[in-house]
């Protein structure tokens, strides 16, 4: 057949759709999507700035009315109310960006890059962070005169956290490369066979 | 906009565009349960991008663009983990057959384009109804020549494809 013909029957598809509509079903949907449509980025931004302003706010209030103040807590507190603050930043850069991206397929493809690359970025960093939370917490335990015990458990649960963060940051570094898969197809200039 | 306006456009939309929805859903997904599936991400993309609507193109080449988006994120990923939403699996079908008898040419031509890459798919669509290597351009943001290259060896692939099931009586 030529192309022509395959347009013929390709057009004969609008005067009878396959489909109808159930218009009931279809309002349940996006109901339920709306109410489940809280965005993964925007969920672990919003995680993290919490979790860091609580526990920094936390920390720093226990060891400035507690006697005699550790140093490491100080140290600690402070790091986790940057981080918060970091994300803060981020996350308003980040929604500023969205807007600046034109409304052609490539346009959307670049759009969600960013956005992975973003979350990439994001949860690469959250995984980092464990190392100094980490060793800080180790250390103000350390200075209390804590039991030796107490430090090889909270040893062992930063390292667990920090492989568990390292399986989430696969998650969304695979999801990257799915993207960038796609724009490479998109953008490549094949010869005619 | 108010949402008021929003549901009315969005309304008018389905009513008017429903078959170009129903052509990117199929090429793009074949059990029912993928097809309701893609059919409500498209939808629902379709109706939140309403406010961002300002006349520079057709409605239908902005339906399109964002049904083809949609389709080709779809297919590339969102499947795996739409499929684990209980929630959503409890709820009624959206599409429902009617009972039309489809010409078997149709169905093998959804089926070649359906074998097709993502982007791929997305082209064949546009070139069978009969959208301008501009108008192309302009949906995925690559070049008229781009376009004209991949269309180019579409056409070939599937010209090629229906001479060989010509022995089969298609």
């Amino acid at each position: 057949m030529e192309f022509d013909e395959l347009q013929k029957i390709w057009d004969s598809q609008t005067k009878e759709p396959l489909w109808v509509i159930n218009e009931h079903g279809l309002h349940k949907r996006i109901l339920a999507k709306k109410s489940q449509a809280h965005h993964i980025t925007n969920f672990s931004e919003l995680l993290t700035i919490w979790v860091n302003l609580g526990a920094g706010s936390f920390v720093l209030g226990v060891n400035f009315f507690k006697r005699p103040e550790n140093l490491f807590m100080y140290v600690m507190a402070g790091w986790m109310l940057v981080t918060a603050l970091f994300v803060v930043v981020s996350r308003i850069r980040r929604l500023k960006s969205e807007t600046t991206f034109d409304r052609s397929m490539l346009g959307e493809l670049n759009e969600a890059i960013a956005m992975a690359t973003y979350q990439v970025r994001l949860s690469r960093l959250l995984r980092w962070n464990i190392v100094p939370i980490g060793a800080l917490s180790l250390l103000s335990v350390w200075e209390g005169g804590k039991s030796g015990w107490l430090l090889v458990v909270l040893l062992i649960f930063f390292v667990l956290v920090y492989f568990a963060s390292g399986w989430e940051h696969r998650i969304y570094a695979v999801k990257k490369r799915e993207l960038d898969v796609l724009l490479k197809k998109l953008q490549t200039e094949e010869t005619v066979s | 906009m108010s949402e008021l306006e929003q549901n009315q456009t969005f309304t008018q939309w389905l009513g008017q565009h429903k078959a170009l929805l129903f052509k990117v859903v199929r090429a793009y997904a074949v059990t029912a349960m993928d097809q309701d599936d893609l059919f409500q991400e498209i939808i629902i993309q379709v109706w939140h991008s309403i406010p961002a609507f300002r006349q520079q193109s057709s409605t239908t080449t902005w339906i399109y663009r964002i049904a083809l988006n949609t389709a080709i994120k779809w297919a590339n990923k969102e499947r795996k983990h739409t499929q684990s939403t209980e929630t959503l699996d409890q709820l009624p079908p959206i599409l429902q057959e009617t009972a039309i008898q489809i010409d078997e040419r149709l169905t093998w031509l959804y089926e070649e384009i359906y074998k097709l890459d993502e982007i791929d798919r997305s082209l064949s669509l546009l070139i069978l109804d009969g959208f301008s290597y501009k108008e192309m351009a302009t949906i995925l943001g690559i070049t008229e020549s781009n376009v004209g290259v991949k269309i180019n060896r579409i056409k070939k692939l599937l010209i090629s494809k229906s001479k060989q099931q010509d022995y089969h009586g298609i």
